[in-house]
């Protein structure tokens, strides 16, 4: 994990006049948020509606003069907000996106290097599921390259509180998976 | 357990402000116990980070109606569709009725005094009592317009006999 955070260096000025930033804005940030909204239970369909709402309301909010600091952790926290509005479906199948396809484990592997790591998948996706709602979103959200700060503005969080969150969460998956 | 165990994970992941962060590697250096530990989250993150990455469906297209289910409600709504327009529309079909005769009225028997007729294309029809309008009288089969000219504009006073009225019958030509 790099922690390091996706640059956005774009003249957002000219984004509420829909230039080309806007989409390259949204090509940047799509398939991070469509993920991570997958990730929560959310269907894919589900997901790219979310998206699209989320970056309208990018447009309306930069259109009326609304800050443009960290464009990113914005548009999470609206997408984070808006999945959580979708509270029948949220809980309904985290732990299957994050099964790995089996193609993939099979892949330059011996059969027997292909079963273990498909046991550790296995171990790795129910000890995920045991985690508490706030320490699997933070480890969703620090997977997608957000630093804690961003993560505590998406989660309105303190930043200590992510910290330790994601401290005890990583902990939790380690004893689980005996690493 | 290690004091810096608390910091490790923040430090993995570049969190830690620059000094502490420097403390904390030149501790992991020394300290068996927080090397394996440090690796071992890093491992544990490098793993959630593919299962994430390559469990995900983003970028799928969309399977918006491509569930047989959709296709056969469509084709249940098409055939469903045929069958009750199939029901339905004999009823609604235009009844064509046969042409209504011409009334054939002998010519009246008076003569012209004064002027002659000039308008010989006119039919003179004797009044009849206000028939009660049949519904399919409405239909017709070819289109017919119908003038009523009043017989003043026509004749000199006193030249027709009243109580007559005269009604052109245009029927354009197919």
């Amino acid at each position: 994990m790099s922690g390091e955070s996706v640059p956005l260096a774009l003249p957002l000025a000219r984004f509420a006049a829909g230039d080309r930033e806007a989409t390259i804005l949204f090509g940047e940030l799509r398939k991070p948020l469509l993920r991570y909204l997958v990730s929560l239970g959310l269907s894919p369909d589900e997901a790219q509606d979310i998206v699209q709402d989320a970056f309208l309301s990018l447009h309306r909010h930069l259109a009326a003069g609304g800050s443009q600091d960290n464009i990113r952790s914005w548009l999470f926290r609206v997408a984070h907000n808006q999945a959580r509005n979708h509270q029948s479906s949220y809980h309904r199948r985290f732990a299957d996106p994050l099964e790995p396809a089996a193609s993939l484990l099979l892949d330059n592997a011996t059969p027997e290097h292909a079963l273990l790591e498909k046991e550790k998948r296995r171990r790795l996706g129910a000890a995920i599921w045991t985690l508490a709602d706030s320490e699997r979103e933070c480890l969703l959200l620090r997977a997608n390259g957000l630093r804690y700060r961003e993560i505590g503005e998406v989660l309105g969080l303190a930043t200590s509180t992510v910290a330790d969150t994601v401290d005890r969460a990583i902990k939790k998956l380690a004893e689980k998976c005996n690493v | 357990m290690c004091n810096f165990s608390g910091r490790l994970i923040a430090w993995l992941d570049g969190e830690l402000p620059e000094s502490e962060a420097i403390n904390v590697e030149w501790h992991v250096r020394q300290c068996a116990e927080c090397r394996r530990a440090s690796n071992g989250y890093r491992e544990i993150s490098a793993a959630f980070l593919d299962c994430y990455l390559t469990a995900m469906p983003v970028g799928r297209p969309s399977r918006r109606g491509t569930s047989h289910k959709r296709w056969f409600a469509l084709a249940g709504s098409v055939a469903a569709a045929i069958l009750i327009a199939a029901v339905l529309l004999p009823r609604f079909r235009p009844q064509v009725l046969p042409a209504l005769p011409v009334a054939t009225v002998p010519a009246p028997s008076f003569a012209f005094e004064k002027t002659p007729p000039r308008m010989l294309a006119v039919r003179v029809r004797h009044p009849r009592a206000p028939q009660p309008i049949r519904e399919q009288q409405w239909i017709a089969v070819e289109p017919t317009v119908e003038i009523a000219l009043p017989a003043d504009a026509l004749f000199p006073p006193g030249a027709v006999p009243p109580g007559f009225s005269y009604i052109a019958d245009i029927r354009p030509q197919p």
